[in-house]
């Protein structure tokens, strides 16, 4: 394996890119299943993150990291979609401004 | 030369698919270029010799989550909101913290090294295996073993709390 073409910072940037953009979408959209969607992306700006430092490194520990992320967020998804099923059934809506039961 | 060609290739599809997820009106096309980013991002782990890892993004991730997410889309059958995003205020508060957290991360990313060493070297010679099905399964059922266990428990809980979540009428 030659010299490697691609440094680790140009990963890291774009694994924060990744990330705001996942950050803006929890942050502005209204649909609870956009929301979702866009903390999958976070969860894999992380991944990357995780991959690239593992290259860098020459350790495997990263990709047993990226391994339990998956499992998360594989067990965070099915929750999450089916308390946004039992909400919808509820209130007929699945925008996060209108669940404000808590709100006093 | 191809490396960084690829590379390119696949940041600038992820970043644009990304942006089309957060920012695109109908769910089923966001959830689609979710699909597009993900599948980017498996290229991009092939690149880093995470071949394991590579295949694991496309079943799991591309595959199953993704089905599960058009699966309560298309349940649900949303009704399409005039206003995609939060209205007032917040919105821009979201942009502000999002623009903050990039500065952050994109410092931490440039900053000269902190540590011992001093700086990042040259990235380190890899094992024959790296990255194999064989060389994780290896670790992960020694070195990782526990967590491993302990994974297994959370997924159980979880198809436990979702049946029970989705039940049609909550007993009591």
């Amino acid at each position: 394996m030659s010299t490697i073409a691609v440094p680790l910072a140009a990963y890291q940037i774009l694994a924060g890119a990744l990330f705001t953009i996942g950050v803006v979408g929890v942050l502005v959209r209204r649909s609870a299943l956009i929301v979702f969607m866009s903390i999958e992306l976070m969860l894999n700006a992380v991944n990357l993150s995780f991959v690239a430092f593992s290259r860098q490194h020459g350790s495997m520990d990263g990709h047993i990291f990226v391994f339990f992320v998956m499992a998360v967020a594989a067990a965070e998804v099915a929750i999450g979609l089916a308390i946004l099923i039992a909400i919808f059934r509820k209130r007929e809506t699945a925008n996060v401004d209108d669940v404000h039961l808590l709100k006093g | 030369m191809t490396e960084i060609i690829l590379f390119s290739l696949f940041a600038l599809t992820a970043v644009t698919c990304a942006l089309g997820v957060v920012f695109h009106k109908n769910p089923v096309h966001c959830a689609l270029l979710l699909v597009a980013v993900l599948l980017s991002l498996a290229g991009l782990f092939i690149m880093l010799h995470a071949q394991f890892i590579a295949a694991l993004q496309v079943i799991v991730y591309a595959g199953a989550i993704m089905v599960l997410f058009l699966f309560v889309l298309m349940l649900l059958n949303v009704r399409r909101h005039e206003d995609v995003l939060t209205p007032g205020a917040a919105k821009g508060f979201g942009f502000l913290f999002a623009l903050i957290v990039f500065v952050e991360l994109l410092w931490v990313a440039l900053s000269p090294g902190g540590g011992e060493q001093g700086s990042v070297g040259a990235p380190a010679a890899l094992p024959q295996e790296f990255g194999s099905p064989a060389a994780i399964g290896r670790i992960l059922y020694t070195t990782w073993l526990y967590p491993f266990e302990i994974t297994s428990i959370l997924l159980l809980v979880a198809v436990v709390g979702a049946v029970l979540l989705a039940r049609r009428k909550f007993v009591g």
